[in-house]
């Protein structure tokens, strides 16, 4: 009975602590492990021990041309995936947020491509865009258009790679933005409808602002996970042509597991994780503010 | 706290000896690393025969060149390795492995049949660590039909190449084509740039910022950018072979091991009598193609069990599972099973030839020679990338082969093998 | 009248052209999966081609891909299972005492880049010997599905009305009895859409197992990846393969259809 009794008190304490001790140990840890190696010059191929060189290796990646890139193409790859699949994903809603035949199986072909293998995905859109016995250009050819390049090229490998993305993650923002619109009231739209608005004055002044939440919702959730993109460019290009795709996820897999440079790789880990972590910190400040 | 530290002590060293306890395995059994190549998977066969004869037990595992490279490197570099033989890529990392002392010297081993410029990546100082499995040399892929309709005969010579690049190219078919994605077409360029009188690496001192090397990535880059398939910055050799194998590729230099996959009736559309196979062609320079050991085997430094490990390596690198090999279509590295008879007549005439003027003339390196290889492979790839991109005329490539070039050099300071 | 039809028509005309973005590359990896490598290399496309399983017989009798399908299940429901056990009551524990604090801690591990861990994962393993283990694998993996659970879960208790478990409490049940007798038999919508989307998520997951898995954990996205294998290039068995892998998710999809989408926006509708 004492034993319980002590269960039931900290009840708040124990019900969260094997979780805790968990992440603690294979997140919390690491991390730090991480940022210990950032400070050393740890090589797999030189065969010694890591020795601590303060900021050396901070020095080195830093300064990297390919580093800078790599860290502006993140950006750029995110920005623009982000807003082009906020504005089709809520153009998509706004078409399907209504009753009509044939709505349910609608909705779960949205589902597909969110529930798509990535690395899967990747693979199949590398055949599509091969520029020569690819599909990509056939279509091109039969509109009449000059066949392209496609991931082949440094100039339209990340315009390839943000199509992929956009294919396979629209879907979620108009699921997302269709639950948001399935849950408004209709006082409102019928308020304006009686002061004589159009269809368009009430879309734009009435709808989206009620939804806009929600919009953005989805939004920072694509954007954090965007900033991490991994597979299907990992599987498409690799990094390539050159470093034409290189993001930093990309880099840093590739100083850990094929250069096998730990201190350095450290160091392109530290600042994706301080990238995606700063985002998400102040994307929750900004809406904990919002919320008030 | 501190009981719990004392616990946490007790746990972790009771599973350190419960470690040590299943390290040490049974007397006769060994661990062997295959890769996922055809002659890793004819030992892997095989291997029940050994084990029937010695009564050794055989743990084999086969992998992916890379994870095998890797996980290689992680086992060795953090002192957790239970491996006693693996398959392993002279070129690739056999001077990183050599440096951090994780391949055991071969004394008693018989090289005797094999060739010499073969043995040099297998040799360290006065020792040999590697026995040769796998040769491969640089060849021409060509269509015969093509050349001949044009009215051409093979080409010989770079001069004659172009020429012939120039006429077969049109919408449908790419008069030429070799690897043009960065790291992967570094290999194949090394037989341009010999040919051209120059080298990546001389003496452990990165080179090819030299006119001869500058000039062979400008004739490398002219042909692709010219007479390439479309984006074959971003082609390796599987993507080429599709390319090859319907018909749309003229000329080809790559590899030898590809040959039997473009001669498959099943695989490909152009019918097997108008797919040659020729020697490389000649530089301004000299005719120097790369034949290099692209797998070899050899013993971990830290196994525990050396006198099997010599018993599995002798077994399986013998003679007889050599022949057996070549008549699977592997070209394999001793030199008595190119001289047999009775193999040859089962081998495509193309291949012996090619290999015979390899072996006489070729070099046997394909690629920087150096522990951060990978690295360094990316750095002249953009070199590659950047004169595909201008044909060949880009006014930037000698500077930027210099920076390379330095960055190289770097790499090398960084792992002590610069100068050496 | 004639206005009507005509702005129904264009709905409808935009409603397929959606869904025929949507569905075209499935269709085509479907069309090409059943084409001769010949077929697939001429040019133009072909549309009409005679079909062939010899792409579906490769990938599952030369390639071993049941293996590689049984280590994916092995892995995503180990990891799945061992999840609940550790996020109800975490959820739980957050639904009902507020802790916010805790839910971010938890869901870092969602937002984080599993890069970062990776790598000290994958010194850490190979020190302890457990690189292609299914302990290493199935630990990296709770870490994807641990935050889908939580953060579901967490919103879905705290749906239940507290005075569900509080009358048993006056009755004088512990908290934990009520929270297992009481709670978690309501909970049943929300276990599932938690474990069927944490299930895909660990089914789709390429980066962790291709550094820690080798030959014998080997997951199906490594074994796809792999397909490109030494020397060959089989476009027909990688779009067999690429089929293969997609349709369990697909048809856990259909199945749960209405749990999916409502895991997946609950976050961001609920706030």
């Amino acid at each position: 009975m004492i034993q319980s009794s002590f269960t039931e008190r900290n009840l708040q304490l124990l019900f969260p602590l094997p979780a805790i001790v968990f992440v603690a140990m294979l997140m919390v840890f690491p991390v730090l492990y991480t940022s210990y190696l950032s400070f050393t010059n740890w090589n797999l191929t030189s065969g010694a021990e890591p020795t601590f060189v303060g900021l050396r290796s901070y020095a080195r990646v830093l300064s990297e041309p390919r580093f800078l890139h790599a860290l502006a193409r993140t950006f750029a790859f995110t920005l623009f995936a982000v807003v082009i699949e906020g504005f089709l994903g809520v153009a998509a809603a706004l078409i399907l947020n209504r009753a009509f035949a044939g709505k349910s199986v609608a909705k779960l072909l949205l589902l597909l491509p969110l529930v798509a293998t990535p690395i899967a995905v990747g693979i199949v859109f590398n055949l599509f865009f091969d520029p020569t016995i690819g599909l990509a250009n056939f279509v091109l050819q039969a509109f009449g258009l000059p066949p392209g390049l496609w991931i082949s090229s440094e100039n339209s490998v990340i315009p390839s790679l943000i199509l992929v993305d956009v294919w396979q993650w629209t879907p979620m923002i108009t699921l997302i933005v269709l639950a948001g619109l399935a849950g408004l009231s209709e006082e409102p739209v019928e308020a304006a409808r009686i002061d004589g608005a159009s269809e368009w004055q009430i879309l734009r002044l009435v709808t989206i602002p009620m939804v806009m939440p929600v919009i953005l919702t989805a939004l920072i959730l694509r954007l954090i996970d965007a900033l991490k993109t991994f597979d299907i460019i990992f599987a498409m290009t690799g990094g390539g042509p050159g470093y034409a795709s290189e993001t930093l996820n990309i880099m840093g897999f590739k100083y850990s597991f094929e250069y096998f440079r730990m201190g350095q790789s450290a160091v392109i880990l530290v600042v994706l994780f301080v990238v995606v972590f700063g985002c998400s910190l102040g994307i929750m400040k900004l809406r904990a503010s919002s919320e008030v | 706290m501190r009981k719990l530290v004392r616990k946490t002590l007790v746990a972790l060293s009771s599973l350190c000896i419960a470690a040590g306890a299943l390290a040490q395995a049974p007397a006769k059994e060994i661990r062997v690393l295959l890769a996922n190549h055809p002659y890793g998977d004819l030992l892997k066969a095989a291997i029940p025969e050994f084990e029937g004869a010695t009564g050794i037990k055989v743990n084999a595992e086969s992998l992916q060149e890379g994870q095998l490279t890797t996980k290689l490197t992680t086992e060795f570099a953090t002192n957790s390795s239970s491996v006693d033989v693996f398959m392993t890529r002279p070129l690739q990392e056999g001077k990183m492995f050599y440096k951090n002392g994780w391949y055991e010297p071969l004394a008693a081993y018989d090289f005797s049949d094999y060739p010499k410029n073969v043995m040099s990546v297998a040799t360290f100082g006065a020792r040999t660590y590697i026995v040769p499995l796998v040769t491969e040399w640089q060849v021409l892929y060509y269509r015969k039909d093509l050349l001949a309709g044009a009215g051409l005969k093979i080409p010989a010579s770079f001069d004659e190449l172009e020429a012939a690049a120039k006429k077969l190219n049109s919408d449908s078919v790419a008069g030429f084509a070799s690897r043009g994605k960065g790291a992967a077409a570094v290999t194949q360029l090394s037989s341009y740039v010999y040919n051209y009188g120059g080298l990546y690496l001389d003496k452990g001192v990165a080179v090819f910022d030299s006119k001869p090397a500058v000039d062979a990535i400008r004739f490398y880059g002219k042909m692709l950018g010219n007479y390439g398939p479309k984006g074959v910055t971003s082609m390796s050799w599987e993507n080429i072979m599709p390319l090859f194998q319907a018909g749309k590729v003229a000329l080809w230099t790559d590899a030898s091991v590809f040959y039997g996959q473009i001669i498959d009736p099943a695989k490909t559309q152009v019918s097997v009598d108008k797919v040659g196979i020729a020697n490389f062609p000649a530089g301004p320079k000299t005719n120097s193609p790369f034949i290099v050991t692209s797998w070899g085997m050899a013993v971990a430094k830290q196994s525990k069990k050396k006198d099997l490990a010599l018993k599995f390596i002798d077994w399986a690198t013998s003679k007889q599972l050599a022949a057996k090999g070549m008549q699977a279509n592997i070209t394999m590295a001793r030199s008595s099973v190119w001289e047999d008879k009775a193999i040859l007549a089962r081998i495509n005439p193309g291949l012996v030839e090619t290999r015979a003027f390899a072996a006489k003339n070729g070099y046997p390196l394909d690629r920087p020679y150096m522990s951060a290889v990978g690295e360094a492979r990316d750095l002249i790839g953009e070199l590659v990338i950047d004169s595909i991109n201008t044909k060949g005329v880009s006014p930037n490539l000698e500077k930027m082969a210099k920076e390379r070039v330095e960055k190289v050099n770097e790499l090398l300071q960084d792992t002590g093998e610069y100068g050496k | 009248m004639n206005r009507k039809i005509v702005s129904s028509a264009l709905f409808y005309l935009a409603v397929a052209a959606i869904v025929l973005v949507v569905l075209f590359p499935f269709l085509w990896m479907l069309a090409s999966s059943f084409k001769t490598q010949v077929d697939i290399i001429s040019w133009p496309p072909k549309i009409f081609f005679s079909p062939t399983l010899q792409n579906y017989r490769k990938v599952f009798g030369e390639q071993d891909f049941l293996k590689y399908f049984l280590n994916s299940t092995i892995v995503g429901a180990s990891a799945v299972g061992l999840s609940l056990v550790l996020g109800l009551p975490a959820a739980y524990s957050i639904a009902r005492f507020r802790q916010r604090k805790l839910a971010v801690f938890i869901l870092l591990a969602r937002l984080m880049p599993g890069i970062s861990f990776l790598m000290p994962w994958y010194i850490v393993f190979s020190r302890l010997d457990l690189m292609d283990s299914y302990t290493a694998l199935i630990l990296s993996h709770i870490l994807i599905a641990l935050p889908i659970v939580v953060w579901i879960m967490s919103t879905y208790f705290s749906t239940i009305p507290p005075e569900m478990e509080e009358s048993a409490m006056v009755d004088g049940a512990t908290r934990q009895y009520a929270f297992w007798a009481i709670i978690l038999p309501l909970s049943g919508p929300g276990i599932i859409t938690a474990t069927t989307l944490s299930f895909i998520f660990s089914w789709n997951n390429f980066m962790f197992s291709q550094v820690l898995s080798m030959e014998k954990t080997k997951t199906l996205p490594i074994a796809v990846y792999n397909f490109l294998s030494y020397a060959e290039v089989d476009w027909g068995g990688v779009m067999a393969a690429a089929v293969a892998i997609m349709a369990p998710a697909i048809v856990l999809t259909m199945i749960f259809q209405k749990y999916v989408v409502k895991g997946l926006t609950m976050g961001a509708v609920k706030g």
